[in-house]
């Protein structure tokens, strides 16, 4: 990536522009400076977690399937042993929903804490990418330095250790992607064989990793500031209730030198400024950048602490704490979200519990709706029953009408479906012409061999109206 | 805490703002990101080398190209139904036992209910004689289970079971009429 | 020169009348969704009575929306902000009066015929001709009284906001007038004059510009004066204004076409619309960047006020709606997404988090200031904004999944990809149905956010003293303002800037439309020309930046130059599409013309808006030609007017439905779909089945169609009347059949409906086949 070499200093973070963008539309690239404390160190540990378990999904086997296998190939989605169709698909709305409103309810609480702790971009970016730079090129004023150093082979050599290395992660975090979509076996597979052999998978995982090391080499707080939406509608989801980063201006102001008695806590040694990811100064507020990281928080502790002065001048607390006011935890927006949630778990949890190792459904014929023959009348239907799990499967269909008489006919017996097939069959219903009441609705219940579920679809019977039907008694 | 800081000085030769004010609204005229500016360049050379790609050197129209991909289809319905498909080649069908076979798993399911199990008819028409409405070259069967006949109630079959299997189903009614002279 | 001060007093009772309208109208526009949302789930909501139907509603819904909501909150946005920033009272009283009450006039005009059945047919474009007239009128009063208060500026300088007002007024005058040209056959009906592709070209001409020029553009401009107001910030780029104003004018119209990708639309047209719209992503976000970086400064203020939350989500739903447009529209991602919820999700992402977000931010900071009355309630507008949001999630992830799941199942193949896997349509409408349902309750919420709006609306304005604006300026007589840094309209014209741009634009037509040699030369010419203008730029940037502010104090050059912008792309798309022989450019195929009665029933599947739930253009991808058969040709709708190839599939396409099912299936399925096909969601349709069929004005509506061109010879009131019964005789005795059984009256609607169905999809062949214009 192009070092962005330049004879300009950091700009001072202010309110009117971008750090990141400089006067002449170039990119000023940042280099925060290291910063430890609690608050890194729990980033740390639940960022590894989170990577530990984006890693292992693919692994591990719940109900002989990985826990997370997206089979687009045979259009199956085993999620933590349920196994959906594509007829499941819908369910997709839970999950974006329930993402939406935690999202919302979360961030009610603590603010942008998904920024700063959970996305993958922070985790990737903070956790993987930025530490490798730190091996590789040194602290923050090593890799300044480096920036402006002329290239020499010793800037070339790390440079290029650096690129080759963050290629290779986007490389690994492409194909961890890809083990969502293809099982673990087939992609060892499909590495072993030639590109030409999968090629829609290699130029997926090509592009992939080209853009997965785009963003984390180069275009990295960009995204957060300029492309996604989620910051920006986490900000417009604060309020003076809830936790974000910030600065106690009351006990900090007015900034400057150790000494004076009147002068705040602050001693305006700007350690806050040089951690930051995003380039911003937290003491001017809560600003549209900031991603909740907290490295101000560690670096003005540390500085506190040295002084001997109390922690917290910088940290979370929300706007009411921030002046003087109690946070106020319990908020009717927060029960409303929580409510929300509530609601919108326990429905996808039916819905879920309603997702049944089979499918079943009942379409009419084309053609014509009904045939009138000599004693009966006569409608055709098409049953489709898919069998989501591995093992074939039979099914018993059996007929209900509510008192009108009526037949299945040629339907005897079961269905029987192979493992992961579906199997399409004519089902045909007779009434008999006489009292023919005109159209009613009669229910196909499916029900699996082993009488542990069955699925029940209703359709109407169609037929002419009642006085044409009633010409010829049987 | 969140009191604006006081503004810090500009760069040198650097205009903050815009001359004019318009109902107190003023303007910076600050500088986009220059990777903004070339996702925009980028869009307009795109554009060209798509048009150039599509308008000089055409790999084909779309309907070209839905024609060739439906030829392949096509050609994947006629190699998977084994042979060109005509009455010889059905009725040579019809005497092989594995494809007699598939038909007959196929006719149980589908097609038993309305014609029986023996083909002795009953919703749909008696199979196992020789009386043809629709004709009764093996060619004729197969376009009436593709097409259907709807007045009548016989669905049609090629959509939902598609070219392998219907000529699978037709081998195997075939397969209970004595095959022609020059049929081995 | 002895200057004066004078005190200016705002019009702003125009503004209060607008913005009360816009309330009213948002909420009956919103009911009205959720009206027609719940019909697709419960077809008994449709209550069996005609003017209740989804067909009818839909465009009811659509037209208050855009045209009642959005509409009057741009006028109280525009008429609030442009007597400000150019520092003048409105130019007439009576012309705003008559800008209200006529506007208000013609919403009420279109909620009574729209149910009526009374439509043109096309989407967003249904008001008959009267009210087509009349809206038109209405808009040319709208501009003469914005043109006639810039003319009487006291401000010298035009600031953005101005600019794409101006942009707005001209370019919908334009889009409206040409795609709302017909031939009346009666009072309450006409005849577009373009037929077939013709019609659809400038239908989605004018369709998708209605989302850019009177959904976007004047909203941009109501989001430059009220964010800066409301942020009390400066505008964070003024170079990003001049950049992202004139690529968004000149490109928005060339994307039309990606509205009919992979139709029978000529492919030339395809690529523009689809290379056009990825161009369209850097100038959106460019307004969506200097609305956000405006607000950036402004940042630890929106915790607390709402005004500036609403500003802030707006903007931010502006950009993902302007990020997801580009996406649908490359080719692949269309065949998934078009004809599903996706677009219906991509769509509100847009009216309920753009528009409706921006008026309600809008409608909070101007209240205090039209009533001289603090906001009555900040927490419950901070309520409705959460409950907005809510609402907005809800509803587009519903649709979101909803469109991907259906276009999958719908393109989904099996057995080598030579069948489809899922034959029946209603297995992929019924998977979707608790998404539709979903959809409900996020626009509920969405609409109960509106009235928590209109009640802090209500409390804040009773009883408050209205109070109008004012300012002070000071003026110098004899001079008017700005007089000796104007410029002439031919020294505008004739400028680098405007040169190079009409040079370049030139040479790409050589290059696009030209022989083989002329194409290379044209190709040549504009990059030269864009290697010129790139080099003049660079050497005088100064001259062109002060021919810019020379550019921004002359009004009428200004407008013009915009028009230019605005009116290129449509331009170079229609003409050549216009001017070609339609019955020689039709690919292999000719469309037959209608008989009378096949006439009358395609204009009752007008009046029923059938076009709303139904295509009848089988796209050139394999799961469309799978599912519905051949795909359809330039030339198999030549005579079609209105074009009916329709933009959503709620059911499946109908343009080879003539002859596949037997005529006892559509009187049937007309009766009560449900008998047919299980779980339909299309509501009954009764009174075709009674209702007899007007003749009165077919031979006026036969004669209306040869003079466009369609090739009847001219048939008296007789030889209509007995054509038709010959027909419709035909067909009842077809239903009468033993075996079916079904007797009706030759002269009832239904007859003449069946007969159309049964004709979708006949044609002749040709030999002659041009291929480009």
């Amino acid at each position: 990536m192009p070092a962005t070499a330049s004879s300009a200093k950091a700009p001072r973070p202010d309110r009117d522009s971008v750090t990141t963008i400089r006067a002449d539309g170039s990119r000023f690239f940042l280099h925060p400076a290291d910063s430890r404390g609690r608050w890194i160190s729990l980033r740390r540990t639940s960022a590894w977690v989170l990577i530990g378990i984006y890693l292992l999904l693919p692994w591990i086997p719940v109900n002989g399937h990985p826990a997370v296998f997206l089979d687009v190939a045979q259009r199956r989605f085993h999620l933590f042993g349920a196994t959906l169709a594509f007829q499941d698909t819908w369910l997709l709305f839970f999950l974006i929903t329930g993402l939406g409103f935690s999202l919302y309810f979360v961030t009610a609480l603590l603010g942008r804490v998904w920024c700063g702790w959970a996305c993958p971009q922070t985790v990737f970016l903070e956790h993987v990418y930025r530490r490798i730079e730190r091996v590789i090129e040194g602290d923050a004023v090593a890799r300044r330095r480096l920036d402006q150093a002329p290239w020499t082979s010793g800037k070339i050599f790390k440079r290029g250790a650096k690129q080759v290395a963050f290629v290779v992660a986007s490389a690994l975090v492409a194909h961890l992607f890809l083990s969502y979509f293809v099982s673990l076996p087939q992609l060892w597979t499909m590495m072993h064989e030639a590109p030409r052999e999968h090629w829609s998978a290699f130029v997926f995982t090509g592009i992939f990793t080209a853009a997965l090391y785009f963003n984390f080499a180069w275009f990295r707080e960009q995204l957060c500031l300029i492309i996604c939406p989620y910051g920006r509608l986490q900000s417009v989801l604060v309020d003076d209730h809830t936790l974000a980063i910030g600065y106690d201006t009351t006990r900090g102001e007015p900034r400057g030198k150790v000494g004076p008695p009147d002068a705040g806590a602050c001693i305006d040694c700007n350690r806050c400024v040089q951690v930051c990811p995003t380039g911003i100064d937290i003491r001017q507020g809560l600003q549209i950048e900031c991603i909740a990281c907290a490295a101000c928080v560690d670096a003005c502790d540390e500085v506190m602490t040295k002084l001997e002065r109390p922690k917290g001048l910088v940290r979370y607390d929300s706007q009411a704490g921030f002046t003087g006011g109690r946070t106020r935890w319990f908020r009717p927006r927060i029960v409303i979200y929580g409510i929300l949630l509530a609601v919108g778990a326990s429905v996808a949890t039916w819905a879920v519990s309603g997702v049944r190792p089979a499918n079943f459904g009942i379409t009419r014929m084309l053609g014509a709706p009904y045939f009138i023959e000599t004693t009966s009348i006569r409608n055709q239907y098409l049953v489709r029953v898919v069998n989501k799990r591995d093992v074939a499967a039979r099914f018993l269909l059996t007929l209900e009408s509510d008192g009108v008489p009526a037949t299945m006919i040629g339907m005897e017996g079961t269905v029987e479906v192979g493992p992961l097939a579906e199997v399409v069959r004519p089902l045909i219903v007779e009434t008999p012409r006489a009292g023919f009441p005109g159209m009613f609705p009669i229910r196909i219940k499916a029900t699996d061999e082993a009488g542990t579920f069955s699925i029940v679809r209703e359709i109407e019977f169609v037929g002419p109206d009642r006085a044409v039907a009633g010409g010829v008694a049987p | 805490m969140s009191e604006p800081a006081p503004k810090l000085p500009q760069e040198p030769g650097e205009d903050p703002v815009r001359p004019h004010v318009f109902d107190g609204i003023q303007e910076y005229d600050k500088r986009l990101p220059n990777w903004w500016l070339l996702t925009f360049y980028g869009a307009i050379v795109f554009a060209v080398i798509y048009w150039l790609a599509d308008q000089h050197f055409p790999s084909g129209t779309s309907a070209s190209r839905l024609g060739e991909e439906l030829a392949r289809i096509d050609a994947a319905k006629l190699s998977s139904s084994s042979a060109q498909l005509d009455d010889n080649a059905l009725w040579k069908m019809s005497r092989n036992p594995v494809i007699v076979k598939t038909g007959e798993d196929i006719f149980m399911t589908t097609c038993a209910s309305c014609h029986g199990k023996n083909m002795e008819g009953g919703i749909g028409v008696k199979l196992s004689d020789d009386q043809w409405i629709h004709g009764g070259r093996p060619m004729d069967l197969i376009g009436v289970v593709n097409t259907g006949v709807l007045a009548k109630g016989m669905p049609t079959w090629g959509p939902v079971l598609g070219a392998k299997k219907i000529s699978a189903v037709v081998s195997y009614v075939l397969s209970k009429h004595p095959a022609p002279a020059g049929v081995e | 020169m002895p200057a004066r001060t004078v005190t200016i007093y705002y019009n702003d009772k125009i503004v209060r009348q607008f913005l009360l309208a816009c309330v009213i109208w948002g909420a009956v526009g919103m009911l009205v969704g959720i009206l027609v949302a719940t019909q697709l789930n419960f077809w008994r909501v449709n209550f069996d009575l005609p003017w209740l139907t989804f067909g009818r509603l839909r465009p009811l819904h659509t037209n208050a929306v855009i045209f009642a909501f959005v509409g009057n909150m741009m006028f109280a946005g525009v008429y609030y902000s442009t007597q400000r920033l150019v520092k003048a009272r409105l130019a007439s009283d009576f012309l705003s009066q008559l800008h209200f009450w006529g506007w208000q006039l013609i919403i009420v005009a279109a909620a009574v015929t729209l149910p009526l059945g009374f439509t043109r047919g096309k989407e967003y474009a249904e008001l008959i001709w009267p009210i087509n007239i009349a809206v038109a009128g209405i808009w040319v009063v709208f501009g003469i009284n914005f043109f006639w208060t810039l003319a009487r500026r006291h401000e010298r300088s035009i600031y953005v906001a101005i600019w794409f007002y101006i942009g707005t007024i001209i370019t919908v005058a334009m889009l409206y007038i040409v795609n709302h040209l017909s031939i009346p056959t009666s009072l309450t009906h006409s005849y577009p004059i373009f037929a077939g592709v013709q019609d659809g070209l400038v239908q989605w001409w004018y369709g998708h510009n209605a989302v850019a020029f009177f959904l976007t553009t004047p909203i941009l401009g109501i989001m430059y004066y009220f964010v800066p107001k409301a942020a009390e910030r400066p505008v964070y780029s003024y170079r990003l204004s001049v950049i992202h104003f004139w690529s968004l004018v000149f490109v928005y119209i060339w994307a039309g076409p990606h509205h009919l990708l992979n139709t029978a639309l000529p492919g030339w047209l395809q690529t523009l619309g689809m290379t056009f719209s990825l161009m369209l992503w850097a100038p959106s976000w460019g307004g969506m960047l200097n609305g956000l970086l405006t607000l950036r400064g402004a940042w630890h203020k929106l915790r607390t006020d709402p005004v500036l939350k609403f500003f802030a989500a707006a903007v931010t739903f502006y950009g993902m709606a302007t990020f997801e447009g580009p996406l649908l529209s490359i080719k692949s991602v269309n065949a998934l997404g078009h004809y599903t919820d996706w677009i219906i999700g991509h769509v509100h992402a847009g009216a309920l988090g753009w528009n409706g977000f921006m008026a309600a931010g809008m409608i909070y900071w101007l209240l205090p200031r039209l009533w001289n009355k603090p906001l009555h309630s900040v927490s419950l507008a901070n309520t409705h904004f959460w409950v907005g949001t809510v609402g907005i999630l809800l509803y587009v992830a519903a649709m979101w999944t909803s469109g991907i799941t259906q276009g999958l199942m719908l393109n989904s193949t099996t057995e080598g990809g030579t069948l489809l896997t899922y034959p029946n349509f209603l297995e992929t409408l019924n998977t979707i149905r608790p998404m539709m349902l979903f959809r409900v309750v996020g626009g509920g919420l969405y609409f109960m956010g509106w009235l928590m709006l209109a009640y802090n609306v209500y409390r804040t304005v009773k009883g408050a003293q209205v109070v109008d604006g004012t300012a002070q300026v000071f003026v110098e007589d004899g001079l008017p303002a700005g007089e000796s840094a104007r410029i002439g309209l031919l020294a505008a014209l004739f400028s680098p800037p405007v040169m190079f741009s009409v040079l370049g634009t030139l040479f790409a037509c050589i290059w696009m439309f030209g022989g083989s040699t002329l194409q290379l030369l044209g190709l040549f010419g504009t990059v030269i020309c864009v290697i010129l203008a790139w080099m003049h730029f660079d050497s005088k940037r100064r001259n062109w930046g002060d021919w810019y502010d020379r550019l921004l104090v002359s009004a009428l050059p200004f407008t013009i130059l915009t028009f230019l912008a605005a009116a290129v792309g449509g331009m170079i798309q229609i003409i050549p599409t216009v001017l070609v022989n339609r019955a020689e450019n039709v690919e292999d195929r000719r469309q037959i013309p209608y008989t009378p009665l096949e006439l009358a029933g395609r204009d009752l599947y007008v009046r029923e808006g059938c076009y709303n739930c139904h295509s009848q253009m089988i796209r050139t991808l394999v799961p469309d030609v799978l599912r519905y058969g051949d795909y359809s040709r330039l030339g198999e709708s030549i005579y079609d007017h209105p074009y009916q190839w329709g933009s959503r599939r709620i059911g499946p396409d109908l343009a080879r439905v003539g002859s596949k099912y037997p005529n006892s299936w559509h009187y049937r399925h007309m009766e009560n779909p449900r008998a047919i096909s299980a779980g339909s969601n299309m509501p009954n349709y009764p009174w075709l089945l009674t209702n007899p069929l007007d003749l009165s004005t077919l031979a006026k509506k036969l004669s209306v169609q040869r003079t466009l061109g369609v090739p009847y010879a001219p048939m008296t009131d007789t030889e209509v009347a007995s054509a038709v019964g010959t027909q419709a005789a035909g067909i009842v005795a077809d239903l009468a059949q033993p075996g079916t059984d079904i007797k009706v009256q030759p002269d009832r609607e239904i007859i003449a409906l069946i007969a159309y169905l049964q004709k979708l999809g006949k044609y002749e062949r040709v030999q002659r086949a041009v291929a480009k214009p």
